[in-house]
């Protein structure tokens, strides 16, 4: 430009930099497009739910999948569904994230010449695979989970047509010990199924029946069903556990027997003899014969204060139907199966076999392989006999115990295939990676029990370049020349499969259910002369090791979900890090306090893992227990790369010092090892969602005996008129119709049942999902600043009114050998006099003519006065702008269309699912009809397994919630004294075992 | 408050030579006179301070307020505090030149001007911590009332809402109060004054000449502004303590809050007074105008109402005691002895207990001694609110949400930034107007002058 003169020149520099600076001031603008042709099933706004089924876990529960405008928003219990009923757990919802997950690989990768992965195209990826398929022959291994009938089909056809070495069908918690225990005990090797629901108590031997367990969904519906005091006069079922920790399970128990690690079948048996000898009942002489091999000494044997096994021994002759559930992974030993086969036989002698207990009549699901298969082929590849290694479904590098030394054999195999969709420590030492696609992009099936044939259907395009597990290895196989494959695609298998049903009728309800077939079973006589023992622990320290199944985190696949991670633990409210839990006295005899570090030495294994202490009266002196599920080293949230630290482990792996040990029937053990403990001098901060659980006699989550509940007066609290008659608290029963505007026909209420509250948090995880709501992290919430709109608070007893005084206590009210836990969600209490309204100088909250206390984002300037105000600390502030930092990658699909994303400095809180609200009107008003009762329902109400929470309009007389919330001996408001009047109605615990030793709760005087 | 035998007031009044009405002129305005580059430095620190301060605003506006230390439940922190505690200051100003004046207590005439100028500054300083605190500054607006296209309305039931109407008014009221006392000073200024300087004044001084005229009219408009101050020195912190006494807190909602945050205000600003004056006499060489009389009096002030705090304390305890009500006794039981006991023994220290040193004569009239008492006093008051507001919300309700609050760097740099935005002002103050109300200090010369004539016939 020859006529540029240094005017001009300046003039164009001075409109480029005004234009950059305007464009930079704002976001750039988004338009809405709408359709050009409209799908046929979509209508913007309106949710489409298809019914799929869940594969977070192996039993396959059926969901149904929301989806908005084509985006699967949320993950929610199928109704029809037989396993789980309309319900899912927490492991469950936070699924979906697995579709939209950050660490998700974007198409095929081989390991190129330089030693990296590199992307390559399927085509060649596929030729690839089909040559090492050809030329591996049966030095050629598949090793994954079972992925339903479909699936396993072809990948077994694949396996025998290019004549592979073989399968492992990895669990990581393989169940074999039960499996093993069956076929003793009934000569069978099935997984018995346990029904709950007409039991009278329970024993849970370390089982994890409430938690992590297979089938705990179930389990917690079966068990709150048999508690429920409204139909069982008597107080319903009771409970008993046996373990060395206190567990979320056994925080529902009615009585605990701290028995030593891996002593569980040395108590059932002891507990069956006694049972047998004092009721008189007459057993089998099979029985009579393993009952013979009971030790006389059990407190000795086990640790156990004799008078609380002479109270459990009463309970269970009192009992009409009592269940006992068999160990889960934290009690698995090198006993395991003896340790199952007792619990069984004192299932036997319970009488619970036929009724509670029984066996199915086939297994649909192919037994996982024991510790034994998984170390045979650990050997072959440590040999040079394993040339191709084709991994699905599982992570072992991570989740084979550190004593077998997977992750170095692995390195041996000439070419690793990994079908993960996601990073993982096994995909990263992979040769080949072929990302597979989620379950909710994918077809599938799974039949957990016969007769219960659940289907999976894909609810999304693939967002990633990925292909079925079943196409490609069909593809492959077929290249490399493999016969016997059947024709088509995954999805053409599926639908031959699914041939003699309607297949219509079978994707609309999610599958086909018919009852489970299930058989009585006969005590075989191969339990003569059962003996249990002790189990054999590896190692030279003081302590048993307990490795335990987190709650959330499963073997560790659930560590890549930002929800799991940042949802508390129920037990110790503790997130995102591993923990050694270790008692009071073994904290002080080590010299260490809450979060300082210990070095838990095996000796096995990686040797020695350094992680912070939990002390907790809930846990022996001899213990030293560690959730499994942590120390990932790859992945945003599984390994520390969200907190800025790629590939530094996340906590640790417990499984890494674990020995390669197996039970007698070559189970895997996870109680396998003692270890020594040191301190490092360490320290390492432990974030707590919740720093106390004394509720220092402040009845927040009270209890009612089940004396009081049989008189007829209900039994006052102590905040209303006692003697003196001055301490009048304000009246409970208050029309809470007044608190909605009086033109209004709703006014929206809840009940909590806190007898049914299990707190397994499937409440909170629905409600981060529906709701939108940011996962702070690590570092949020070790700055306590969790966002969750509801929390399950888990106080120790009435508490009393010490403590508080240090400036990071912990919850260390347990007592070993008492359960007295009081647990309740805590949510908005959309109270009628909400101290919160009144105080906002700009109106962002306050209260909706239908009772809701409403929040306007928009309006809230962050004065956080509300916060403050609360009596029940709810409100939550956004302290960033997590909106644009939160749902990192595709993750903003998920967000929930219906729920505006807060941006930074608003307050936030519950809105009673006002967006639900807001559905169910239209319908109604299409009708001409009130909303109906029953029509709306509450993300953490549809989520919670045992129906605990309901939800409807207050102003009905004929509603659930009215009905509920008039239980006058149980029901109570939290902190009623302050009048806020809430919407919330909560149900109080009942203590079905009276307490001997006294609760003396110390009130008000300093 | 009892004044000393007359005699005994006179002569310590008295400057030990009655210097010429131009003398005082000469020696007040000499103040303002050349800029020394200890003032340059001191300037200079500043302006680096309030920099630094504005920089932490602007990066916590634009990130959010994640940076400052809040954490559930404890949702208020240091700016709020800061906010409590200026305010506070900003009291002692009002009262010396408003309530002191209707009362004719003549003696304050010689460190109104130094406690009004504090009292417009730490107003200013106070004004902006709110909205340093809120979670969305830029929609700041939203909690001013005013009929607007966004058809938003203002809660007036809100505490929060009074504190915007009680804040501004008193900055308004307190800022004409100053002005309108400078206003012959300022006359004196300008003509001494030369160049800018003297436009400047002339514009200022609003055609003052002295005349008797303009003299009535002056005294008149001091006296009613006076009667204006007056309810507004009780009723600002009061409203102030309603944000926490309206509330449902424990620790928080109590009826004492309104006197006994009007009277930590008083000793706080007192305090704060002394810790400004004492520098600048002790620099500027004006022993001759603010003498031990003053001393001693505002040493008596300083001990009443430190006696005045003591006793709301104690009252907060005896209730919470005798109330019965678990959730209250717990609060103050655990002020004394939870987490935050330090900053508790702190303020009960430094605001009661040192301040009964004060009974000592000597010590009233011991500059250095009031100097270092009075620092540990502000201390004490800035702790006093920390206490308050950070051990009430740390252990309210639900023990299940207890928790715990650590200042966060970004809001020591603005606490540091509010002390050099204070001191930017007051330094300004000192090289442009007279620190000492020339007219009022020669006023109280003439009596002195008419009692010696007395005197001497």
């Amino acid at each position: 430009m020859p006529d540029l003169d240094r005017r001009d020149f300046l003039r164009l520099v001075g409109l480029g930099a005004g234009a950059a600076a305007t464009a930079a001031c704002s976001d750039p603008v988004e338009k809405l497009v709408p359709y050009v042709i409209q799908p046929e099933v979509i209508t913007p706004g309106i949710a489409v739910n298809y019914a799929s089924t869940c594969r977070e876990c192996p039993v396959a529960c059926g969901l149904h999948v929301k989806t908005r405008e084509g985006r699967p928003i949320k993950l929610e219990g199928n109704p029809v569904h037989p396993i789980n009923q309309g319900k899912l757990c927490a492991r469950g919802q936070a699924g979906i994230g697995r579709t939209y997950h950050p660490d998700r690989i974007e198409g095929p990768m081989a390991r190129g010449a330089d030693g990296n992965l590199s992307p390559v195209s399927w085509e060649d990826a596929e030729r690839l695979l089909a040559d090492k398929l050809r030329a591996g022959g049966n030095k050629t291994w598949v090793l994954g989970a079972s992925r339903g009938p479909t699936v396993d089909g072809i990948i077994d056809a694949v396996v025998s047509g290019v004549g592979a070495g073989g399968r492992i069908v990895y669990e990581t918690f393989s169940q074999d010990g039960l499996r093993q225990a069956t076929a003793l005990v009934f000569g069978r090797p099935v997984l018995p199924l346990f029904d709950l629901s007409g039991a009278d108590l329970v024993l849970d031997f370390g089982s994890d029946f409430l938690d992590g367990a297979p089938n705990s969904i179930e389990y917690m519906r079966q068990f709150s069903d048999a508690q429920d005091v409204a139909k069982h006069p008597g107080g319903g079922a009771k409970m008993i556990t046996v373990g060395p920790r206190l567990s979320m399970t056994g925080s529902n128990a009615d009585q605990w027997l701290p028995a030593r690690a891996g002593s569980e079948g040395i108590i059932a048996l002891a507990l069956a003899k006694a049972v047998a000898d004092r009721s008189g009942r007459s057993v089998s002489p099979a029985i009579a014969s393993a009952l013979s091999g009971a030790t006389a000494n059990v407190a000795s044997e086990t640790g156990v204060d004799p008078a609380a096994f002479q109270k459990a021994v009463d309970l269970l002759l009192h009992a009409k139907s009592a269940v006992a559930m068999p160990p889960g992974v934290g009690a698995t030993g090198t006993q395991a199966t003896a340790t199952a086969a007792a619990v069984l036989v004192l299932n036997a002698v319970l009488g619970a076999v036929g009724s509670a207990v029984t066996l199915p009549e086939e297994e649909t699901v192919p037994a996982a392989a024991n510790q034994d298969a998984v170390r045979r082929l650990t050997e072959h590849m440590k040999g040079g006999k394993v040339d191709v290694l084709l991994v699905h479904d599982a992570n072992p590098v991570y989740s084979v115990t550190g004593g077998l030394g997977f992750a170095e054999a692995i390195k041996k195999v000439g070419f690793v295939v990994s079908f993960a969709s996601m990073v993982d420590e096994t995909s990263a030492v992979a040769d080949l990676v072929l990302p597979d696609l989620t379950p909710l992009e994918s077809w599938g099936d799974a039949e957990p029990r016969k007769g219960i044939r659940s289907l999976q259907q894909p609810t999304v395009r693939p967002l990633k370049d990925g292909r079925p597990l079943g196409d490609v290895l069909l593809a492959a196989a077929r290249t490399a020349g493999a016969a016997g494959l059947p024709d088509g695609k995954t999805q053409d298998v599926l639908k031959a499969n699914w041939s003699g049903s309607n297949w219509r009728q079978a994707l609309d309800r999610g599958g086909e259910f018919a009852p489970a077939a299930t058989t009585g079973a006969a005590v075989s006589d191969a339990i003569q002369g059962l003996s249990v023992a002790m189990p054999k622990l590896l190692g030279s320290g003081d302590y048993d090791v307990v490795a335990y199944e987190h709650s959330f985190l499963g073997d560790g696949r659930g560590a890549a979900m930002p929800w799991l991670q940042e949802i508390p633990d129920p037990v110790t409210k503790a997130n995102w890090v591993s923990y050694a839990e270790i008692s009071n006295g073994t904290a002080a005899k080590l010299g260490v306090k809450f979060g300082e570090v210990i070095r838990v030495d095996t000796g096995a294994g990686a040797g020695s893992i350094e992680l912070p202490v939990y002390p907790r009266g809930g846990v022996r002196d001899d213990v030293v227990a560690v959730a499994i599920g942590q120390g990932h080293t790859e992945g945003l949230y599984a390994s520390m790369a969200n907190d800025g630290a790629p590939g530094v482990a996340r906590g640790v792996s417990v499984l890494s010092v674990l020995p390669d040990v197996s039970d007698e029937a070559g189970a895997g053990a996870f109680l396998s090892t003692r270890a020594s403990l040191s301190k490092t001098g360490g320290f390492s901060r432990i974030p707590l969602t919740q720093w106390t659980d004394n509720q220092r006699g402040r009845e927040l989550i009270p209890e009612v005996s089940l004396s009081a509940l049989a008189a007829s007066k209900p039994k006052s609290s102590h905040f209303e008129a006692d003697e003196g008659g001055h301490m009048d608290g304000p009246p409970f029963q208050y029309d809470m119709a007044y608190d909605a505007s009086p033109e209004s026909e709703y006014r929206w209420g809840m009940t909590i049942d806190n007898d049914r509250c299990t707190g397994c948090s499937a409440c909170v995880a629905a409600c981060y999902i529906e709701n939108n709501i940011p996962v702070v992290g690590q570092e949020g919430q070790t700055r306590r600043r969790d966002m969750s709109w509801i929390r399950i608070e888990r106080y120790i007893g009435d508490g009393d009114v010490s403590g508080g005084y240090a400036r990071r206590p912990h919850p260390d009210g347990e007592q070993l050998g008492k359960v007295d836990v009081r647990q309740a969600p805590m949510l908005c209490q959309h109270c009628g006099a909400a101290p919160c309204e009144a105080v906002c100088p700009v109106i962002a909250t306050y209260h909706t003519p239908e009772g809701i206390n409403g929040m306007v984002y928009n309006r809230c300037v962050g004065t956080r006065y509300c916060a403050n105000n609360c009596t029940y600390k709810v409100r939550r502030f956004n302290y960033f702008d997590y909106s644009r930092e939160n749902w990192p990658g595709l993750l903003g699909m998920m967000l929930n269309p219906d729920v505006t994303v807060r941006g930074q400095g608003v307050m936030e809180k519950c809105t009673f699912c006002v967006q639900r609200i807001e559905a169910a009107r239209q319908p109604a008003k299409d009708q001409g009809v009130p909303i109906p009762d029953g029509a709306v329902q509450t993300a953490c109400q549809q989520s919670c397994p045992t129906n605990a929470i309901t939800f409807g309009n207050s102003k009905d007389p004929k509603s659930v919630v009215v009905a509920k919330a008039s239980d006058e001996k149980r029901s109570y408001h939290s902190l009623q004294i302050l009048n806020t009047r809430p919407a919330v109605t909560y149900l109080k615990q009942v203590r079905r075992i009276a307490d001997d030793s006294s609760h003396e709760t110390k009130k008000g005087s300093h | 408050m009892t004044p000393p035998p007359a005699t005994a007031a006179v002569d310590m009044m008295r400057p030990t030579t009655v210097p010429q009405d131009s003398q005082i002129n000469r020696d007040v305005m000499s103040v303002t006179k050349g800029v020394s580059w200890q003032w340059g430095l001191l300037l200079s620190m500043a302006l680096i301070g309030v920099a630094q301060a504005i920089f932490t605003l602007a990066y916590q506006t634009y990130v959010g307020l994640g940076i400052a230390g809040y954490q559930s439940p404890v949702f208020w922190g240091v700016y709020i505090i800061n906010f409590v505690f200026w305010i506070g200051i900003g009291h002692a100003g009002t009262l010396i030149s408003a309530i002191l004046f209707l009362f004719r207590a003549k003696w304050r005439n010689a460190i109104n001007r130094g406690a009004e100028a504090m009292t417009v500054f730490a107003v200013l300083t106070a004004a902006l911590f709110p909205l340093i605190h809120i979670g969305r500054l830029w929609k700041f607006y939203f909690l001013i009332p005013y009929p607007n296209q966004r058809a938003l309305w203002v809660n007036f039931k809100s505490p929060l809402l009074w504190d915007v109407f009680a804040i501004n008014t008193y900055m308004l009221i307190s800022i004409i109060f100053f002005f309108v006392g400078l206003v012959p000073d300022i006359a004196i200024a300008r003509d001494r004054a030369t160049g800018i300087k003297k436009v400047a004044y002339t514009l200022l001084a609003l055609g003052w000449q002295g005349t008797g005229r303009q003299w009535k009219a002056h005294n008149r408009t001091v006296l009613h502004l006076a009667g204006l101050a007056t309810p507004l020195v009780l009723s600002v912190h009061s409203v102030v303590s309603w944000d926490f006494a309206m509330s449902i807190v424990p620790g928080w909602h109590a009826t004492i809050f309104a006197p006994y945050f009007v009277a930590g205000a008083i000793f706080g600003g007192f305090a704060m007074v002394l810790v400004v004056m004492i520098p600048v006499r002790r620099i500027f060489r004006l022993e001759a105008y603010i003498t031990d009389y003053h001393f001693d009096n505002m040493s008596r002030f300083i001990l009443f109402t430190s006696l005045i705090c003591g006793y709301a304390y104690g009252a907060e305890y005896f209730i919470a005691w005798y109330s019965g009500v678990e959730f209250e006794q717990t609060s103050f039981w655990l002020r004394l002895f939870g987490p935050y006991w330090l900053s508790t023994w702190f303020m009960i220290s430094f605001n009661v207990l040192f301040p009964q040193l004060l009974w000592i004569k000597k010590l009233r009239t011991n500059v250095p001694f009031l100097f270092v008492l009075c620092v540990f006093i502000n201390i004490g008051m800035w702790f006093e609110r920390y206490v308050i507001i950070i051990t009430s919300l740390s252990r309210e309700y639900i023990p299940a949400a207890w928790g715990l609050y650590i200042p966060s760097l970004a809001e020591m740099s603005i606490l540091l930034g509010s002390f050099c935005w204070f001191s930017m002002f007051f330094l300004l103050f000192l090289k442009f107007l007279p620190i000492i109300a020339i007219a009022e200090m020669k006023e109280l010369i003439i009596h002195d002058k008419a009692h010696a004539a007395q005197e001497s016939h």
